[in-house]
């Protein structure tokens, strides 16, 4: 009988020291679940402005209204359900399905405004609840399904994370550091202030200051989508740049969509056409050929050729635009008219080392590393592994790709005194200045080739292909480079084509260097005349329209003659 | 044992001081207490009636700052709530501020009220200016005030030489 005793004893003390000493943790951990709560306490994402302190995107909160159908008498779904569907403009029916389900919570209506949040307030429907969110808003841009600079800027999901441009690149430092409060709860499960609470501090995000102007932003905007549907093209972008700095002034591109409304919007539209798409620059490089060459002395702007319209290189025949005999004429000429057997000429008196040398140093064979989020680049091939005729076609800009960041970067070149200034978006992080704003920059050529070539570029404008980009009151002053490009699918070149227009001005003194390019336009009457969908009357009138405005908006005057 | 003074008369007869009385003090709370208590005349029951009410209010009293507490949580919890729904006003503020100073509105706001750019037909040349600053500063300028407006000064103005010659030779 007592051995019985010691044995069902001893089973219970097993059992309660089991429960006492072996689970005691996990007995805890429940325990602490049901009265104690761990809150993450969030960090306010940094803010982003424009180089004049004009705020591009604002954190606003939304809503989002649950229900809790077991909390709802039968006696009360009605009103409940018609409260609903009167502020929120849902489906009653569905809410009254939804009620009369056994679910313990159910949203009814996601990120609305506060206005509506309020409206439901006042109602006090009973088991209703509201929980508040951080969103991003940002300006709106040209277009009612657009806002201002989206491509470059991206969006922040629900979640918080920043996706493409901007938003993505800088993440971490805009995002902070979440902090966070362990407290109590009573049985209603409202929070006890008062007590033992373990808190830590959110480290907010830092503040960003672009280079973007917003006014000169829109502008290019809204230009470029006029031009784009006037040349019936596919798509446009337009990129400017602070010549001395690097800094980008405004990032356009058509067709674009509202980041408010990331949700809604096909994920194709947002890649971004100035940093995520490679074309063939064709004659803008022309600029860089030729600015290399006279930078080894093996040409001068005044150097004469014979262009006969054609020549062979590798086992192929290249031809000029035009396919006429030019006779003998200087490279001022060939770079007026945009002549491809001149620039093949300028890079056989260079040699291929040399020039492959030129295309290192202008960036173009390796990323712009712009602050911004998802370059393409497509490394050419290595010095030894181009042909004869590779070379040749590189040097009026087939053959080779590029992003639009990395060809701006180059012709600003010229206009920043043969020095490269690295491409850039951001100016501060909260009060820290950009680190890219203090390296000495890269002499690529030397001053006077710099300004050799910003005289053949301006006689461009004068004389040449430039002519419909002239701004009244700069013809004197300004230069420029347009560049047509034939687009290759599956290894053949079609009919359509790239077309850009590159410049700056003023010519001395440039405030600006900017880069438009037009794809796959088909301007009207280009079926009979495919010269019409040249660079000439479908980026550069854009260019000149932009560029116009920058003029009356930033005060710039011309050099003094 | 008897305790011998010394002292220079040799020794002197043996005399002991009367005892001293300590002169106890009762405090008033004693003096309340042993008065109610005479008073009183409490039994053991009164004992414990009286241990019992003085937990009782000591429990009472518990309650009540706890209750306080607890309300001025929810009091904490409640203005936490509308402190939040102040900013989310205030970001919508903010919102609308900055979207009314945004290119788009402004260009609607222009083009509503019959705005619209100029495109300007010429410019006025700019003239440069010939300012040399690796050229020397030069001599300060020379005091041509009289001596006796100097000495005039000296008196009246207690300083020497006229002020802006000071100004512009002072170091």
């Amino acid at each position: 009988m007592l051995a019985v005793a010691i044995v069902l004893a001893g089973m219970v003390w097993s059992r309660l020291a089991y429960w006492q000493v072996a689970q005691h943790g996990m007995l805890t951990t429940a325990a602490q679940a049901q009265f104690r709560e761990f809150v993450e306490l969030p960090a306010t994402r940094g803010a982003i402005f424009d180089r004049n302190l004009t705020q591009l995107v604002v954190n606003t909160t939304v809503y989002s209204a649950f229900v809790s159908p077991d909390q709802i008498t039968a006696a009360e779904r009605d009103r409940v359900a018609s409260g609903l569907a009167s502020v929120l403009g849902v489906d009653k029916t569905a809410v009254l399905t939804t009620l009369q389900s056994n679910a313990k919570f159910a949203y009814i209506q996601r990120r609305f405004p506060k206005a509506k949040a309020d409206q439901l307030r006042v109602l006090k429907l009973p088991g209703v609840g509201l929980q508040d969110e951080t969103q991003r808003s940002y300006l709106p841009g040209v277009g009612q399904g657009t806002t201002l600079a989206a491509n470059m800027l991206g969006f922040v999901d629900w979640n918080g994370n920043g996706n493409y441009g901007l938003e993505q690149k800088y993440q971490k430092l805009l995002a902070g550091t979440p902090g966070y409060i362990s407290s109590y709860r009573d049985l209603a499960n409202r929070e006890i202030v008062l007590g033992t609470h373990t808190h830590q501090d959110p480290v907010n995000g830092s503040d960003l200051v672009l280079s973007v102007d917003a006014n000169i932003q829109y502008a290019a905007e809204q230009l470029l989508a006029d031009g784009v549907k006037k040349d019936n093209a596919e798509s446009g972008s337009v990129l400017i740049m602070d010549p001395a700095t690097g800094g980008i002034v405004a990032w356009a591109d058509y067709p674009s969509y509202s980041a408010n409304d990331f949700n809604h919007t096909d994920a194709a539209a947002f890649k971004d056409n100035v940093l995520s798409y490679v074309y063939e620059p064709g004659s803008v490089m022309k600029v860089v050929t030729l600015s290399g060459a006279i930078n080894a002395g093996a040409i001068a702007p005044d150097t004469v050729i014979n262009d006969p319209g054609v020549i062979t290189v590798g086992g192929y025949r290249i031809y000029d635009w035009d396919r006429r005999n030019h006779g003998n004429i200087d490279y001022t000429r060939v770079l007026e008219s945009s002549y491809n057997v001149g620039a093949i000429k300028a890079m056989q008196a260079e040699g291929h080392d040399a020039f492959y040398k030129n295309l290192q140093a202008f960036g173009l064979t390796q990323p712009s590393g712009i602050d911004v989020a998802g370059e393409s680049f497509i490394p050419p091939p290595s010095a030894s592994a181009m042909g004869d005729s590779q070379y040749a076609t590189t040097s009026f800009g087939q053959g080779i790709d590029v992003n639009m960041v990395q060809m701006l970067s180059a012709i600003n070149v010229v206009a920043n005194g043969g020095r490269y200034a690295p491409p850039h978006v951001v100016e501060r992080v909260g009060t820290q200045v950009n680190p890219v704003l203090l390296q000495p920059q890269r002499q690529v050529i030397t001053p006077q080739t710099a300004a050799k070539m910003t005289t053949m570029m301006q006689q461009v404008v004068q004389h040449g292909s430039g002519w419909t980009s002239r701004v009244p009151g700069f013809q004197l002053d300004q230069c420029g480079k347009t560049g047509t490009s034939q687009i290759p699918v599956n290894g053949q070149y079609t009919g359509d084509v790239w077309t850009s227009f590159v410049g700056f001005l003023p010519a001395q003194h440039p405030r600006f260097t900017m880069l438009v390019v037009v794809r796959k336009p088909h301007y009207p009457g280009a079926d009979h005349d495919w010269t019409l969908n040249d660079g000439y009357l479908t980026a550069e009138p854009i260019w000149q329209k932009i560029a116009q405005t920058m003029v009356v908006d930033w005060h710039i005057t011309p050099d003094p003659h | 044992m008897a305790r011998r003074r010394l002292g220079a008369t040799g020794a002197s007869p043996h005399v002991t001081a009367p005892p001293r009385r300590r002169r106890r003090t009762r405090g008033f709370i004693q003096v309340a207490g042993t008065v109610a208590a005479e008073r009183l005349r409490l039994n053991l029951f009164g004992h414990a009636y009286l241990g019992v009410g003085a937990v009782l209010i000591g429990l009472l009293f518990y309650l009540a700052i706890a209750a306080q507490i607890t309300s001025a949580s929810y009091d904490i919890t409640r203005l936490q709530d509308q402190q939040r729904q102040l900013i989310a006003e205030q970001d919508q503020l903010r919102y609308q501020e900055v979207t009314l100073h945004a290119p788009a509105q402004v260009q609607q706001q222009a083009a509503h009220s019959g705005m619209e750019r100029v495109v300007p037909s010429s410019y006025v040349a700019g003239q440069e200016v010939a300012v040399d600053l690796t050229a020397p500063v030069g001599a300060s300028p020379t005091d041509t005030t009289p001596l006796w407006m100097r000495a005039v000064a000296a008196i009246v103005n207690t300083v020497g030489g006229t002020r802006d010659v000071m100004a512009a030779t002072k170091k």
